[in-house]
């Protein structure tokens, strides 16, 4: 079962990624929340023609990226999960929207085409940006940050611990896998025959490991209330990169940035 | 499944999103108060789980492909519909901030597209009335695990492409045709619906077999009832669910517009200017939503999704023609390219 | 400072997992609990944990094990579970150590000094930021006392502290058992690891105890150990 294997060597990378120290690293998970969702907004209000105006949002993933020496390719590999929909959905665009909005040389090129492009280059954008967030951010200075932005303590608690058992199920899943792989070589999947077990076996083996660890959370006075320990402050710095960006964006959002470079040289 | 951010403008992600969270918040109330609620390690060793279990590949007898699970099923008949609505919507959230996967923005609607119907709506019109109306005569818990699974599972998945659809036309993104697009994504939830149904099923009833108790709903003086086999069972409920499916495929494909008219009110005026205004109450800037809304106007609501000047018959097949063939060929394109990444 | 009086606890309505056994353990003593699997020892430690029901009595520092008392039984008691991963379940290794002491009221800054102090204790002052999915099986082991130090308990029960550990975190882990200043209550099959860490050994054989005393004399009878499906630690073995 390679997709299991590149499936987690692909969790564990980013989990690694994450724990990495930079300067984007650094900043408050408040901070870049924020400011990725702000990012995600503004690139999904451009017009579906402003390929163009869409240009200039290219630069804030390729700022964080570079930056933060985080690899574009692996940034770009998770495309596959979502392009499927986005052409899915796009492609009927060039056939129902036939208009033709501008000439390149002989070809004339229609409105279907142009949102076509821009709603996929929207879907490139989006991920870069959620990937340049992800993989800058450790997973507990993000749910702290979740908390501080009053995220229900239940929720984190729950986000916490989930986060802790994949990677212990995860490894368990694994060597099951091996275990069947080895006496079933040939199989791509999991036989019919063993749909139920091997994920049933699994269940019934963590649903005592679940009791187990509650009996450890009693034991170390646990009594419903979820306690964590402490989240750092938003320091001046933190902000200014988060307005500094949000303006940055904002501006690229009016200003057609790609077009009034081009206008210059013609 | 899971939707990227590309699909749903931002009234429609904040919308999905306040539904979600009013989903998740109602949940967190119900189980504060009940007294045989999950654990919280419970929850989370379960979502962490499904969250593993949805990596393995099933193989799909007799056809070479396989595939995967979601089970957001499967968590409502381990800790009922509330905690694992939480669970499931714990599991999506991590994949979105964590690991990337599906858009921070869509987060809402992804969220409700796969574990609202399938944890909370699915349990209480499916699961539940199956498994628990045994209650004064339990007999035949297995073969009604089974069927509340595959109902469950078939049905969720439909109602959410359903909503997929819906997201993505109400965001103005597409210029597909609403019932076409539905045409196009039911068909292919029902068989993915029905192979999750398949697999919940396997591994509900061998829980069920050595551990009833950790299933929900299943009456405790249950007797061991006679076995039909697994493949009986899947013959007639995959009978019944061809013939239904089959039956409201004729019925929306004969009638898309009917569908349409029914969720956005008068077909007179085009569902796409419905659309903008619905925006305009959201609060969207103008300016965009009027382009998408003059443009959908004159091109999507084409009737049999022809094109807009040649009327004829021909311009309906021209279409299907074509745009089938591209779907293929981008298909292929895509399938050679992951291909060839996992095998490098 | 505990005293167990005529313990039954069953599993079933039938079988018991452990029948009418009574010791008690003096202050700052160390006890190994030895027996063959399923003999009872995990289950003796779960009952004076108020985690299973169970029949007869139990004080800790004469305080009865009681539904009432349970807070005040476990705040004196520190359990390490056999399985590390059960038993961390916060992302951090820090975070894992400051939950209980949060749990007990400390603030923020206390809880942190608690552990930091639990850290140095077991010297593994490098882990205080590592994740627990990605420690090593020994570092997990040697974490986990920690957490339990963490709590400041009067007394410690651990099960199979050294399973599954190389020898060279074995013997780490026995040198760092023998510096905890606590009373001690050791369950294992290692009984090289009990015989460097106890000085009393109670053997208990489907649910009874068979022999309590001193762990030089239990542990190097070679008949009553066999008996009870146990081996002679390899030391003595090899003479």
């Amino acid at each position: 079962m390679p997709d299991f294997d590149s499936a987690i060597n692909e969790l564990r990378l980013l989990d690694d990624i994450s724990g990495k120290d930079s300067f984007i690293h650094r900043i408050h998970p408040v901070a870049k929340l924020i400011t990725t969702i702000i990012y995600i907004l503004i690139t999904m209000s451009f017009d579906k023609y402003s390929l163009s105006g869409l240009m200039a949002m290219f630069l804030y993933p390729i700022f964080v990226f570079s930056s933060s020496g985080l690899s574009m390719k692996n940034g770009l590999y998770k495309l596959r999960y979502v392009l499927p929909l986005i052409c899915l959905v796009g492609i009927f665009n060039p056939f129902f929207d036939k208009e033709s909005l501008f000439n390149i040389g002989m070809i004339s090129v229609s409105g279907g085409t142009m949102s076509m492009l821009t709603m996929v280059a929207k879907g490139v954008l989006c991920l870069l940006s959620s990937y340049a967030f992800v993989a800058t951010t450790a997973m507990d200075s993000c749910c702290a940050g979740l908390r501080r932005l009053g995220v229900p303590n239940l929720i984190v608690a729950l986000f916490l611990m989930t986060y802790r058992y994949v990677f212990v199920l995860i490894d368990e899943l694994s060597n099951m896998l091996i275990a069947y792989r080895l006496r079933a070589p040939e199989h791509k999947g999991i036989h019919i025959s063993a749909w139920g077990s091997f994920l049933g076996q699994l269940l019934i083996r963590s649903m005592d490991r679940a009791e187990e660890l509650y009996n450890s959370m009693e034991l170390r006075g646990f009594e419903g209330d979820f306690r964590y320990a402490g989240c750092r402050r938003l320091e001046r710095s933190d902000i200014l990169y988060m307005l500094i960006l949000i303006a940055t964006f904002v501006m690229a959002r009016y200003i057609n940035i790609a077009r009034v470079i081009g206008g210059l040289f013609v | 499944m899971h939707m990227s951010d590309a699909l749903v403008s931002p009234a429609v992600a904040v919308g999905m999103y306040a539904l979600s969270s009013a989903c998740a918040g109602t949940s967190i109330k119900k189980l504060s108060v009940s007294a045989d609620a999950p654990k919280l390690p419970t929850m989370a060793v379960s979502a962490a789980l499904v969250f593993a279990g949805q990596m393995v590949n099933y193989t799909i007898p007799g056809t070479g492909s396989s595939g995967h699970i979601c089970g957001g099923v499967l968590l409502a008949a381990l800790l009922g519909p509330y905690a694992g609505f939480l669970s499931l919507a714990a599991i999506l959230a991590i994949q979105c901030l964590f690991f990337a996967d599906g858009g921070i923005m869509a987060l809402g609607a992804n969220m409700w597209n796969m574990g609202f119907y399938s944890c909370v709506a699915a349990y209480f019109l499916i699961w539940r009335p199956i498994i628990a109306s045994a209650k004064g005569n339990p007999k035949n818990t297995r073969t009604r695990i089974i069927i509340a699974s595959i109902l469950s599972s078939v049905v969720s998945l439909q109602f959410g492409a359903f909503s997929v659809v819906l997201e993505t036309s109400l965001s103005g993104i597409t210029e597909l045709p609403f019932g076409a697009f539905v045409m196009l994504m039911q068909p292919i939830h029902l068989a993915i619906g029905l192979l999750e149904g398949v697999i919940t099923a396997s591994v509900l009833v061998f829980v069920y077999e050595s551990r009833k108790e950790l299933i929900k709903d299943i009456p405790e003086n249950d007797s061991k009832d006679q076995k039909r086999t697994f493949a009986q069972v899947i013959a007639i409920l995959a009978i019944l669910v061809l013939f239904t499916g089959g039956g409201l495929s004729l019925l929306a494909s004969s009638n898309p517009d009917g569908l349409e008219w029914s969720l956005f009110g008068n077909a007179e005026n085009g569902y796409a200017s419905n659309m903008s205004l619905d925006e305009d109450n959201f609060g969207v800037t103008g300016e965009l939503t009027q382009m998408a809304g003059v443009i959908q106007e004159r091109t999507a609501f084409l009737p049999d999704y022809g094109f807009k000047q040649s009327e004829s018959q021909a311009g309906t097949a021209i279409s299907g023609i074509i745009g089938s063939g591209i779907v293929a060929i981008a298909a292929v394109l895509l399938w050679i390219i992951c291909r060839r990444r996992i095998k490098k | 400072m505990i005293r167990v009086d005529s313990v039954t606890v069953k599993y079933d309505n039938e079988n018991e997992a452990v029948s009418n056994i009574s010791f008690s353990i003096m202050e700052k003593e160390a006890v190994g609990l030895i027996g063959a699997n399923g003999a009872g020892k995990s289950t003796i430690m779960k009952a004076m944990l108020g985690l299973v029901p169970f029949a007869g009595s139990i004080h800790v520092e004469n305080i009865e094990v009681v539904r009432d008392n349970i807070r005040k039984i476990r705040r004196k008691l520190g359990y390490v579970l056999q399985n590390s991963d059960n038993q961390m379940f916060m992302p951090t290794v820090i975070e894992d150590m400051m939950f209980g002491p949060l749990n007990y009221g400390h603030s923020h800054e206390e809880a942190e000094k608690i552990a930091d102090q639990a850290l140095i204790q077991m010297g593994i002052e490098n882990l205080k930021y590592r994740h627990n999915h990605k420690l090593s099986g020994g570092e997990k082991r040697m974490a986990a006392i920690a957490c339990v130090l963490a709590m400041r308990p009067r007394i410690l029960l651990m099960d199979e502290p050294t399973s599954a550990l190389d020898p060279y975190n074995r013997k780490i882990v026995i040198d760092r058992i023998n510096e905890i200043d606590r009373t001690k209550i050791i369950s294992s099959h290692d009984l090289d690891m009990i015989m460097d860490t106890c000085s009393r050994v109670i053997l208990l054989s489907e649910g009874k105890i068979v022999a309590d005393g001193n762990a030089q004399e239990i542990l190097t009878d070679k008949a009553l150990l066999e008996k009870n499906h146990l081996e002679l630690p390899l030391r003595i073995t090899r003479g």
